[in-house]
């Protein structure tokens, strides 16, 4: 066989690329996933035994003779490892480990006794409940042995309280109840209650199926071999499943081979409880499972019932709230249906947990990565092991997946009649998900000539819908040799997958999948990424690409959400929301301050109120579309809306006026915002603008002496301004200015809102300071931002401690005060938009040009700009020099130039903000508060009043709340 | 006798259980079943008419409707010709799903396809009106809006049905008989040409009949 070589050419090429690619587990993982223990049975200790199993058949029927010497003697010998875990006792063989594989649950032991031995450190014989005897001979140090003895017993002990459940349990285990009737004679034992076979019929002939021989051979195994809890695994065991289970002993059988009779064991009631915790609890997948009730496996006449459709809904729902990632995927209905007929529904409920976590992990998520992810690797196997096959497959343009998806997704349940799809459940829960890829290669080896032969997919399907109904025809019905035409379609196609392409292993399927994950988690990801972007709330300012950019950083934040799987709660919660916020505000990230409490407190209770507003369905979280409506409202261009959106997250009681306390809380929010700026880490345009200014001035003074003294006129092209290659710019000067104007923006605005608050008693006004420069002398910033501090707290601490007079601010003297204040208008206008970066992506390097530093690279290296300013300024220079002598203007002018230049920069620092002022002034709001406008108190300057001298001492640190 | 037949890719969309397979199955053997098992991925099933003299084959994709599976569809949308957007006129949320369908076709799909919006299960409504969730009129609209075709169907009784059909195809330009020239934004292809089409990665159509 081709395939075959090429395998075996590929070999050595497979292995070492599996060795990294293979999930990393660890030996405790390895061991459960190996046995199919329940996740906590992890290995305590391991010991080398030898071990015999003595059959309670080679006692005589009446039970009375002890184990005699010479059983003992008689009994089979395995050499290999003990392995104990909290609630097993695990031995497997070191000749081939598949010759004996005991699977002891202790609770299934009724006494451990020391047993003389001269030739083992140590030996125990185990007694069963079930009257099975097990010697342990332990090879090794007597202390090794002593140790795990001891480890033992201190289980066995603890286990007490489970083993009572065990007799309860065994009730509903069929193979028990093949022993008890056959062995100790209880005729009228019932059998346990077991699938709906039991009632409607088990599908297939039982007579054709020899079910009473094939059951019969099972009573012998479990006799021999033990059953449910405590069973041994040998060759045989495999063997009788390969020739097909008996329908009534299915059930178990599934239930053991899949490990989740482990689990039904070990959470007795749970499922009862899941059904009985979310009765009538409605939820997206309680709806989708009722839309599919009747339509799984209706041709099995059971499912036409009120009993069989009930089953089926309480299996599905139970699992639909024990694993809500999953919740409900199409196809699950017709796999658990097909369960059922074999199971009970506990029996099933905990069959199909294991199915979805250890067979078929991802098939069923909301996100369907394993099947999409199966898909590529069967496409893969296709092309390795049937070339020809797929060669044709891909010229003509057949979608594989189309015949394939199904037969992964629903088990084949869906595609072969239900007695065959049940065999190969069998082999499949006794071989794990590589049956599935065996079996389908071989539908497809065994169709290839007819596949071959079509060349759409509608013929494709034909074929392959034909050769599954017929599986119960000859297989080679033209062969004169009777021996030969007796093998079914069937027969010929479990040889094809299980022998022919028992080449595919779980290893290859491993390093397949890891081959292709990422292509497919990528896609997934597009794909969700697209569909939700789609779905998202309407935004009047965030563009598509921001919404892309905080989709991303959004998921980025919640690292519990795993997008591909589609697993994991979506929502953020209020810390993963400062973090997310952090990422994109520069007013949210960590800074030096954050070491300080009460700016933490600060902080915090900013962010809990956006995050409460924001928190549309309050429910404490905030999913992604609340985190876009809000941002939306938060980036408004507008400045009347900007400022009212702030105004009402410290309206608490949405009447319109704010407190003296949310005035409080609100001017310490303001506070908070604006740090970055007044701690110098960011620049505002303000100073933007005075560092061109500042720039601009000194190159054009070279310009103007220069041309003064060549006697040139002003004519300067911008090409022939060179920006001066050492300009070096003071950066702690406009640090500080910087800090000094957002410290007095945060003084007159908690002033002039006490002066402005509608107050019953104006005439008892507390003292109010003006802090402007009072130029008395004071040379020192450090000493003069200070005194500031000083008096702002001073003010602060005046109006908050005047409790005889409630005064409110509304919404239009607060929108009056800010507009007074050229730093928070701009705050409002812009800063505050541009410190939110919606418009870059995760991992870009944020604010390069925001922070002083950059600002001056920025700057120099945007020559354009410069030149423009310094050729206006050239000109304004060369106009004022003709019109009067020349104006000593000479170097630290700033102040100077930015006073008297001031509504002149504001007009062209950027076109847009003059339309913000017209937009203003159109608003109706303005006419409405003309009275207060009208008086045009705000940009008045206020005669400087001296501190109260009791209040110049109060030393608070700053802005402390 | 026409030696050439126009093939025609058509997907269903829907939400799940809206009655996409019954459609199909109603076109393709006149049948009806009262439990039908969910589509699980996709199914394909093809089906003759003569529209106006000329054989059309329909290459019917019949997709599985339960949200988790949206993802599978581009791969079976792609290249498709004609859709069935359908809904069920008793459940008002398969009319926003059949909302999300149609953006989802408009960015992602070929640019000329026809799409047709049905509302499936009208027999329901002859005994009792009230269980009308989506009036004609808004099915209407929003097909008016999106420029799609509309019809409202019943795979049970089997009204509307091939009137779907013949409708998609109607608007498809046929190729005639010989003709294996196929217009600017034709789609005629011949079963054999489709895989050339396939390969070259184009929409459908944009080339066809040109290749051989
Ligand atoms: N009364 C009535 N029932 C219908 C009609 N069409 C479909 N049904 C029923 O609705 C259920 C779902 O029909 P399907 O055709 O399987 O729906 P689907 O859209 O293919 O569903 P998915 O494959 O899960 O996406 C079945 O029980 C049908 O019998 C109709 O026109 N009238
Ligand atoms: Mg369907």
């Amino acid at each position: 066989m081709s395939f075959f070589a090429s395998l075996r050419e590929k070999a050595p090429f497979l292995d070492r690329i599996s060795e990294t690619f293979t999930p990393v587990l660890t030996r405790d993982e390895k061991f459960k996933l190996e046995y199919k223990l329940p996740k906590g049975e992890n290995i305590l200790d391991d010991i080398n035994a030898d071990l015999s199993f003595l059959h309670p058949s080679t006692r005589s029927r009446n039970g009375k003779s002890p184990v005699s010497p010479k059983a003992q003697q008689m009994a089979v010998v395995f050499s290999g490892k003990v392995y104990l875990t909290p609630h097993f006792i695990l031995f497997k063989d070191i000749f081939d480990q598949s010759s004996c594989v005991l699977i002891l649950n202790i609770s299934t032991i009724k006494r451990v006794e020391r047993s003389p031995s001269a030739s083992y450190s140590c030996a125990l014989l185990v007694t069963l409940y079930s009257g099975t005897q097990i010697l342990f001979q332990f090879i090794g140090l007597k202390y090794r042995s002593e140790q795990f003895c001891e480890l033992l017993k201190a289980k066995l002990r603890e286990n007490i309280p489970n083993a009572k459940t065990l007799p309860k349990f065994l009730d509903t285990c069929y193979s028990e109840f093949l022993i008890r009737k056959n062995i100790l004679g209880l005729k009228d034992t019932q059998p346990p209650r077991a699938g709906l076979g039991q009632q409607f019929k088990y599908p297939g002939n039982p007579v054709l199926a020899r079910e009473k021989a094939k059951l019969r051979l099972w009573f012998e195994y479990f006799r021999e071999n033990g059953r449910h809890l405590s069973l041994m695994k040998n060759p045989t065991f495999h063997k009788l499943i390969r020739v097909g289970v008996p329908n009534r002993l299915r059930g178990e059988i599934w239930e053991l081979c899949s490990g989740s009779i482990y689990l039904r064991y070990a959470n007795p009631g749970e499922y009862e409880k899941l059904l009985i915790d979310n009765k009538g609890k409605p939820s997206q997948a309680v709806d989708e499972i009722e839309k599919d009730l009747k339509r799984s496996l209706p041709e099995y006449s059971a499912y036409q019932t009120e009993n069989g459709i009930q089953r089926l809904r309480n299996v599905l729902t139970a699992y639909s709230w024990k694993n809500p990632d999953v919740g409900y995927c199409q196809a699950m209905n017709i796999v658990v249906a097909g369960l059922l007929i074999f199971m009970s529904e506990e029996q099933a409920f905990w069959c199909l947990n294991n199915l979805c976590d250890i067979y078929i992990p991802g098939y069923y998520s909301k996100t369907m990565y394993g099947t999409l992810l199966d898909q590529k690797v069967f496409e893969a196997f296709v092309d390795e092991k049937l070339p020809v096959l797929w060669e044709y497959i891909v010229k003509h343009d057949i979608q594989l997946s189309i015949i394939s998806l199904p037969w992964f997704l629903s088990l084949f349940f869906t595609s072969m009649p239900l007695e065959y799809a049940v065999r190969i459940m069998d082999i499949f829960f006794m071989n794990g998900p590589k049956s599935l890829f065996q079996v389908a290669l071989a539908v497809l080896k065994i169709n290839s000539d007819d596949i071959l032969q079509a060349d759409d997919d509608g013929m494709f399907i034909a074929i392959i819908k034909n050769y599954f109904q017929t599986l119960d025809q000859s297989a080679h019905p033209d062969s004169p040799d009777m021996k030969y035409r007796q093998i079914t379609k069937f027969q010929e196609l479990l040889v094809t997958a299980f022998k022919e392409f028992n080449v595919i292993t779980e290893q290859m399927i491993y390093q397949e999948r890891s081959r292709h994950e990422k292509t497919i988690f990528q896609n997934i990801e597009t794909f969700v990424k697209r569909t939700q972007l789609r779905h998202m709330p309407r935004t009047f300012h965030l563009t598509d690409d921001n919404l892309s950019n905080i989709y991303d950083i959004y998921y980025n934040s919640i690292e519990s959400h795993k997008i591909s799987m589609g697993t994991g709660s979506s929502n953020m919660n209020f810390d993963i929301f400062v973090q997310f916020l952090s990422k994109i505000c520069d007013w949210c990230k960590p800074c030096e301050r954050d070491s300080d409490p009460a700016f933490r407190k600060q902080k915090s209770g900013f962010l809990r109120r956006l995050f409460d507003d924001w928190d549309t369905a309050s429910i404490g979280e905030l999913t992604l579309n609340d985190v876009v409506s809000g941002l939306d409202k938060l980036v408004t261009p507008d400045l009347l809306e900007s400022i009212n959106y702030f105004f009402s997250l410290y309206d608490s009681d949405n009447d319109g006026e704010l407190h003296r306390e949310e005035v409080l809380q609100l001017s310490e929010g303001l506070l908070l915002l604006t740090e970055p700026w007044k701690s110098g880490r960011y620049v505002d345009l303000l100073t933007k603008k005075s560092i061109e200014d500042d720039i601009a001035e000194n190159i054009a003074k070279e310009k103007i002496i220069e041309e003064t003294n060549n006697g040139d006129s002003a004519d300067i092209s911008m090409e022939q301004i060179e920006l001066p290659t050492g300009v070096t710019v003071d950066e702690e000067k406009y640090r500080a200015e910087q800090a000094e104007r957002y410290l007095k923006a945060a003084s007159n605005f908690l002033q002039r809102s006490f002066e402005y608050a509608q107050s019953l008693d104006i005439a008892e006004e507390v003292d109010l300071i003006d802090l402007s420069d009072s130029d008395d002398g004071e040379t020192n910033q450090e000493d003069k931002l200070q005194k500031k501090k000083k008096k702002y707290e001073s003010i602060k601490a005046n109006a908050a401690l005047d409790p005889t007079h409630p005064k409110v601010i509304d919404l239009a003297t607060f929108r009056m005060i800010i507009l007074a204040d050229e730093t928070y208008e701009l705050f409002f206008a812009k800063t505050f938009r541009l410190s939110i970066h919606v418009d870059e992506s995760v991992q870009s390097d944020n604010n390069k040009n925001n922070a002083l530093r950059g600002m001056f690279d920025g700057i120099l290296a945007d020559g354009r700009r410069v030149a423009e300013q310094v050729r206006r300024r050239v000109d304004s220079v060369a106009t004022r020099n003709s019109m009067s002598s020349v104006d000593s203007q000479t170097g630290g002018s700033l102040q100077a130039t930015v006073n008297t230049d001031k509504y002149d920069d504001m007009d062209d620092f950027t076109s847009d903000q003059q339309l913000e002022h017209e937009e203003l002034l159109n608003n109706p709001w303005v006419d409405v508060d003309d009275a207060v406008d009208g008086k045009e108190p705000v940009r008045q300057e206020r005669a400087i009043q001296a501190l109260p001298p009791q209040l110049a001492d109060h030393d608070l640190i700053e802005f402390e709340a | 006798m026409n030696s050439a037949v126009t093939s025609i890719k058509l997907v269903l969309l829907g939400e799940a259980a809206v009655g996409k397979s019954s459609i199909v199955l109603r076109f393709v053997s006149n049948d009806f079943s009262e439990n039908k098992e969910p589509t699980i991925g996709a199914a394909f099933l093809t089906q003759r008419v003569n529209i106006n003299d000329n054989t059309v084959k329909f290459e019917i994709w019949d997709t599985a409707g339960q949200e988790r599976f949206a993802s599978l569809a581009p791969m079976y949308y792609r290249n498709a010709q004609a859709a069935l957007i359908v809904y069920d006129v008793t459940k008002p949320q398969s009319f926003i799903k059949a909302r999300h369908w149609i953006k989802e076709l408009h960015e992602q799909a070929n640019k000329d396809m026809i799409i047709a919006l049905v509302g499936n299960k009208v027999d329901v409504l002859e005994n009792n009106e009230d269980e009308r969730k989506v009036a004609r009129e808004e099915g209407e609209k929003l097909a008016e809006e999106e420029g799609l075709l509309f019809f409202e169907t019943s795979a049970k009784t089997g009204l509307n049905v091939t009137e779907t059909f013949v409708a998609i195809g109607e608007k498809i330009p046929l190729k005639t008989a010989g003709d294996q020239e196929t217009d600017s934004n034709g789609v005629a292809i011949s079963d054999e040409q489709r895989i050339d089409l396939a390969n070259s990665g184009n929409a459908a159509g944009q080339t066809a009949g040109c290749s051989c």
